[in-house]
């Protein structure tokens, strides 16, 4: 699949990481990526279920554009977030609809994750993509 | 040769680093005599227990029986019936005891309870009404005593944990046994912590029922034991049905077995109770108390770092307490550290620890726990308090 080019190059970036820790202080990294969602603005509608810690995210469509915003507890989940906000976020709809969450297995992030962090992923992953098809 | 050598998961490296287990309230590492004792079964003696006359069942109902034998020893108790693991054990004792024995009587509990000695009672009263009474814990992270004396006129059961898995606080059993047999209430102990650190002998501290798991020390999973003293073994009436604990079976109706194997019904877990066997043999040759001594000096070292380098230890470390460091960041989500230090190849658990009522008492979601057991030193501690500085002082 062709991935958009932000998209690209971080998978090269992950790709290149050999060691274990490395990848995962990486995605911990990542957490500054995201737009933040204020706690405030944390509720029954922006969490995403089946995480092990609190995680919250909001999509909005402009412009026929996405915007994503989100936040967490645990650095780690929110560095997956920042991961899904460069997939996606100002992108337009089309594209980031026709995005799976395979680039997560290609980049390697998913296998370095517990099962529970893995399907956590997957869980925040189907709720973008639920939020988006019904703000379009 | 030192206690780790004989452990061979020991030797093996992870995610490049080499492995410091310190998970060991989950479960304990197994030592390579258990797993050659279950392999020699397996290998040499491989048959059901109990029925056929040929060798190999004789070896191995032998080394089945075997186990049994060292449990009432090694716990001084009067039965002893073989279960899954200590939440069977509970189980077993709610439906076979309980359902006949506490009609219309209370349960003690305590807020420190695991799940495993919760959730059985919960299902009892469903079924029967009991009405259930929980002892606090307090601020210090001890059981609110007066609160338990409070409650406990017109129970019939109290249930409580010898060793909390969360906090390693060793709660007064002495006490808690004496008052409530001075109220006519039975006693249970759930006894999975605390067995593989101390010595505790059933029949001195006068418990009614105890229950434990092999995996916790040092044997395999997927067995443990309900320990029943005569009377209460009376009082017990058949659970499961099936083969094994029949005595006699016609179309009409069946008559039960008179000793421990009318609970254990089924072909049993037979390479488990050998492994178990092997492993009271191997901590058998330790001296427990020693260790818990050695085991405690390191737990109050890694909680007095973990404090200085900013964190909540939720424990006391009392001397007869077990040696699990249960803490907390201000910041750093303790999922995120259990990551972290896996990266650097060290096992701790996270979460609520199967005892949430616990942690909502504490006004916590989880926390990160290192427990430590007798193949853990202080060179394991050290580095993990260096692996954990690391990870502040990058992360937070």
């Amino acid at each position: 699949m062709t991935y958009p080019e932000q998209l690209s190059e971080l998978i090269e970036d992950f790709k290149s990481i050999d060691d274990r820790m490395e990848r995962l202080e990486y995605v911990f990294d990542l957490a500054s990526e995201v737009n933040e969602l204020p706690t405030s603005e944390w509720n029954d509608s922006t969490r995403i279920n089946g995480c092990q810690s609190e995680a919250h995210v909001r999509v909005d469509v402009e412009d026929s554009h996405v915007h994503i915003y989100s936040g967490a507890d645990s650095k780690l989940v929110q560095g997956l977030m920042g991961i899904l906000t460069i997939a996606i976020d100002k992108q337009p709809v089309d594209m980031a609809q026709s995005l799976t969450p395979d680039f997560a297995v290609e980049m390697g992030i998913l296998n370095s994750l517990s099962p529970s962090r893995s399907n956590g992923f997957r869980n925040m992953f189907d709720k973008v993509m639920n939020d988006l098809s019904e703000a379009e | 040769m030192a206690i780790q050598d004989d452990f061979p998961i020991l030797q093996r490296q992870v995610n490049g680093h080499r492995l410091i287990y310190l998970d060991n309230a989950a479960t304990t590492q197994k030592p390579a005599v258990v797993i050659d004792a279950m392999n020699d079964y397996y290998t040499k003696h491989n048959a059901n227990v109990h029925r056929a006359v040929h060798t190999l069942a004789g070896e191995a109902t032998d080394g089945y029986e075997a186990c049994r034998t060292s449990l009432k020893s090694w716990f001084s108790a009067e039965r002893c019936i073989l279960t899954s693991g200590t939440t069977e054990a509970i189980n077993l004792a709610a439906h076979a005891w309980g359902h006949s024995q506490l009609k219309g009587k209370a349960i003690v509990l305590t807020e420190m309870e695991h799940h495993s000695d919760i959730v059985p009672w919960q299902m009892l009263a469903e079924t029967f009404g009991n009405e259930l009474r929980y002892v606090p814990v307090k601020e210090d992270f001890t059981l609110d005593m007066e609160a338990y004396e409070a409650s406990i006129e017109g129970a019939g059961l109290v249930c409580v944990v010898h060793t909390s898995n969360v906090l390693g606080v060793r709660n007064p059993i002495e006490d808690i046994i004496r008052i409530a047999h001075e109220n006519g209430a039975r006693v249970l102990l759930d006894a999975a912590q605390g067995a593989p650190h101390c010595q505790i002998n059933m029949s001195d501290l006068g418990a009614d029922m105890m229950a434990l798991s092999a995996h916790k020390m040092c044997g395999p999973t997927g067995i443990g034991c309900l320990l029943v003293n005569e009377e209460t073994f009376q009082e017990m009436e058949p659970f499961m049905g099936g083969g094994d604990m029949i005595e006699t079976v016609t179309l009409e109706g069946s008559t039960y077995q008179t000793n421990e194997h009318r609970f254990e019904a089924g072909t049993p877990r037979i390479a488990e109770a050998i492994g178990w066997n092997a492993a009271l043999d191997y901590l058998a040759q330790l001296n427990l108390e020693d260790q818990h001594q050695r085991l405690l000096e390191i737990a109050r070292s890694v909680a007095h770092e973990l404090r200085s380098l900013g964190m909540t230890v939720y424990g006391r470390h009392d001397d007869k307490d077990s040696s699990v460091v249960s803490f907390l960041h201000p910041t750093l989500h303790s999922e995120d550290f259990a990551h972290l230090l896996d990266a650097r190849g060290v096992a701790v658990r996270t979460g609520h620890h199967c005892a949430q009522p616990l942690l909502n008492r504490l006004g916590i979601n989880g926390t990160v726990r290192a427990s430590f057991y007798i193949y853990n030193t202080m060179t394991d501690a050290e580095e993990f308090i260096g692996h954990v500085q690391d990870i502040v002082e990058r992360f937070a």
